[in-house]
């Protein structure tokens, strides 16, 4: 397999498991569970942050004048990392909605 | 003959996989059927496979796709096997979850 290859799949795969771990923050949030909500935060940002490190070094090459070629495949790897940073900000923005609704439901409860 | 289906949101990255994973199949004289397909499509498939591997970016669907998938077994495939393209290592593992 090819270096440039090998590179955009260790991309999608850090970024796209960050994703998840945004994804499925939202649901434990929904259900009440803020404290699973924010380790799958946190395991989400590990994540990420390894992806983010394996576009930057592209980033760097680039800015320092080595050239790497575009292909299909790193576009799509950048389109992930760039879903899994919107979902990163949307998801901790859900969680504080869905633990300010649930402060509102058991004030009127009560 | 084992049937392999692999769900990703586009299909684009795990397709590359399964290039891998039938080259793997072919050295061990494995006959194996491997189809990338959208999440959209799991159903539509389900019935005929034996196992489906999900990518790490469509992790958090797994619940959903195991109540479409009915009684064949979901699973996410490994993060270090696909962040490296391993067709042989996901095969491996995808033949020992069928067998199981």
């Amino acid at each position: 397999m090819e270096g440039m290859e090998l590179i955009c799949f260790e991309l999608i795969c850090n970024v796209g498991d960050a994703r998840s771990s945004f994804i499925q923050a939202i649901g434990e949030a929904k259900n009440g569970n803020f404290q699973e909500a924010e380790k799958l935060i946190e395991a989400g940002e590990i994540s990420f942050a390894k992806g983010h490190k394996v576009h930057g070094n592209l980033i760097q090459k680039e800015a320092s004048g080595e050239h790497t070629d575009v292909s299909l495949l790193l576009v799509h790897a950048e389109d992930q990392l760039m879903s899994a940073e919107a979902f990163k900000i949307l998801c901790t923005e859900f969680i504080d909605l869905y633990k300010s609704i649930k402060q509102i439901c058991k004030s009127n409860a009560s | 003959m084992y049937n392999i289906l692999l769900v990703c949101a586009a299909g684009m990255s795990t397709s590359m996989l399964v290039k891998k994973m039938e080259r793997a199949a072919d050295n061990q004289k494995l006959e194996v059927k491997i189809q990338a397909i959208p999440e959209a499509e799991v159903t539509k498939h389900s019935n005929e496979a034996d196992i489906i591997l999900l990518g790490p970016q469509v992790r958090f669907m797994k619940d959903k796709i195991q109540e479409k998938a009915g009684v064949t077994p979901v699973e996410v495939i490994d993060m270090a096997s696909y962040g490296t393209m391993n067709g042989e290592k996901v095969l491996k593992s995808a033949i020992e979850r069928i067998e199981g």
